[in-house]
């Protein structure tokens, strides 16, 4: 593969290139696989996701706001590096000869993405938050208002995270040559990325409001239990009962 | 007519050889390099096997093996805390070494009858390998794995975790395991299957041997003295905790 070496580094500047993720830009980015690309995208993660946050925690406070702003940022930095060394050694393992810190500038920017499309949905999820009937003593988790809101900021969750997925595929496929071998390592990253990322945001928890409890950064329950134990226990009681 | 009656020349097929990269016959030296070949270059492992004077690599993958097992099984004892903290590494890295002790001889017969011509060191070598990269899988899964220690208290929940990062690292110490055992000139995969199976069970079994290495237990071993097949002492395990919650709840 021939990189071209007069691509622009990434800077804070270079959000359109990113999103554009044009191969001969991004493989230049992945060769080099600088800190200061790596810092770049922690600082756009930080801006696009904690944006967003803020939007998604202003239905409850200006303090739920700010809480969520770090808490989104942080979810997805936590997952980068809880992964980092299981990432790197699927790579090379199903067929994709990463180096370990190319493999998590990949993962890195298409987080990146993601945050970058999350940050541009945050004023739409700003103004869904303002359209939205305020919380009040009678709201509770049944609510329509609270079970509208949750599932509009999922869906612009999930569209931003499919995007920034999508974009990764066509760059493993560069560097593999092979639909199957980018496909498998993308699956394996994925399936990785998405169990301890639901399971350090079922810890960062509440993200939008919890009835029972005032505005913390992380409730007394954060430690208890996890997602997949709860979703389990609901399936469970739907078929039971 | 003679011309004509003469049978045509047979005509020999030889199959085109796979084109070999000079770099996978480059000695592998240290630690260091037995952990990177076997991620990225593992014909090389495959290859500085076949050669004289193996026992150093394989001395350090079984070194490094131990260690990774000896993390993991801190992360594992986390769930439980002190004593668990000290006795979950020894358990799993013992357990590790006894099952590969016990399953080395079955390999290289099974290797044997399918034509193979490797010697038991290569074998071991193999078997070395399949260890080492089924631990540092172990060590990647490790921070998820601590996570959800900290998070939960399901004893169910958390066997079921390390059973599948268990089975995911296994999958690719048998793939490492496969390739290696495809150059030793074997005809079937047949035996290897089988003991794939073997190699199974008895680490299953020494699961439920070694137990508890999750939980607590007044004892250091309970399953000397009572003996149990690994998919009974599962059941029990969640049939008691189904009754500790019910408790729980009417509580």
């Amino acid at each position: 593969m021939t990189i071209d070496t007069s691509t622009p580094p990434l800077t804070l500047r270079s959000a359109p290139e990113l999103l554009r993720a044009r191969a001969e830009v991004v493989d230049h980015w992945l060769v080099e696989a600088r800190l200061r690309t790596a810092l770049c995208c922690v600082v756009f993660i930080a801006v696009g996701a904690g944006a967003y946050g803020a939007a998604m925690g202003w239905w409850r406070s200006p303090v739920q706001a700010v809480f969520t702003a770090v808490k989104l940022p942080l979810a997805i930095l936590g997952t980068t590096l809880g992964n980092a060394l299981l990432n790197a050694m699927l790579a090379p393992l199903l067929g994709l000869n990463f180096t370990f810190r190319q493999s998590q500038m990949a993962i890195l920017l298409s987080f990146t993405i993601t945050a970058i499309v999350l940050g541009g949905f945050s004023p739409i999820a700003a103004f869904v938050v303002f359209s939205t009937p305020p919380l009040t003593l009678a709201t509770t988790r049944v609510s329509p208002e609270y079970g509208f809101l949750q599932l509009t900021l999922t869906v612009f969750v999930a569209t931003a995270g499919i995007i920034g997925t999508v974009k990764l595929l066509p760059w493993l496929r560069r560097w593999t040559n092979s639909l199957g071998v980018s496909l498998r390592v993308l699956f394996a990253w994925l399936a990785v990325n998405l169990l301890l990322g639901s399971q350090i945001c079922w810890v960062l928890r509440p993200f939008l409001w919890d009835p029972n409890r005032p505005e913390e950064f992380i409730g007394p329950d954060g430690l208890s239990g996890s997602f997949f134990e709860t979703v389990f226990e609901a399936l469970h009681r739907l078929i039971v009962n | 007519m003679n011309e004509m009656n003469q049978t045509p020349p047979q005509m020999q097929y030889t199959p085109p050889q796979p084109v070999e990269d000079p770099a996978d016959r480059e000695p592998v030296n240290g630690v260091a390099s037995v952990i990177e070949c076997i991620l990225r270059q593992p014909k090389r492992i495959h290859n500085a096997l076949r050669q004289p004077g193996v026992t150093g690599v394989i001395g350090s993958m079984v070194v490094v093996s131990l260690v990774c097992a000896i993390i993991y099984g801190v992360v594992v004892g986390t769930f439980s805390g002190w004593p668990q903290l000290w006795i979950a590494p020894l358990k799993i890295a013992g357990g590790l070494l006894v099952a590969a002790i016990i399953c080395l001889p079955s390999l290289y017969i099974f290797a044997c009858l399918s034509g193979s011509r490797a010697r038991l060191v290569e074998m071991a070598g193999l078997l070395a390998g399949l260890l080492l990269l089924m631990t540092l899988l172990l060590i990647g899964f490790a921070p998820v794995a601590w996570l959800f220690s900290a998070s939960t208290n399901s004893l169910g929940w958390m066997g079921f975790l390390h059973l599948l990062f268990w089975g995911i690292a296994t999958i690719f110490g048998m793939r490492f395991l496969s390739a290696g055992f495809a150059g030793t000139q074997a005809r079937s995969n047949a035996g290897l299957n089988v003991w794939a199976l073997i190699f199974i069970l008895v680490c299953l079994q020494l699961t439920t041997s070694l137990r508890p290495i999750i939980g607590k237990s007044d004892t250091l071993f309970p399953g000397a003295t009572e003996k149990k097949f690994f998919i009974k002492h599962w059941f029990d395990s969640l049939d008691s905790e189904t009754n500790s919650t019910r408790k729980n709840n009417n509580d």
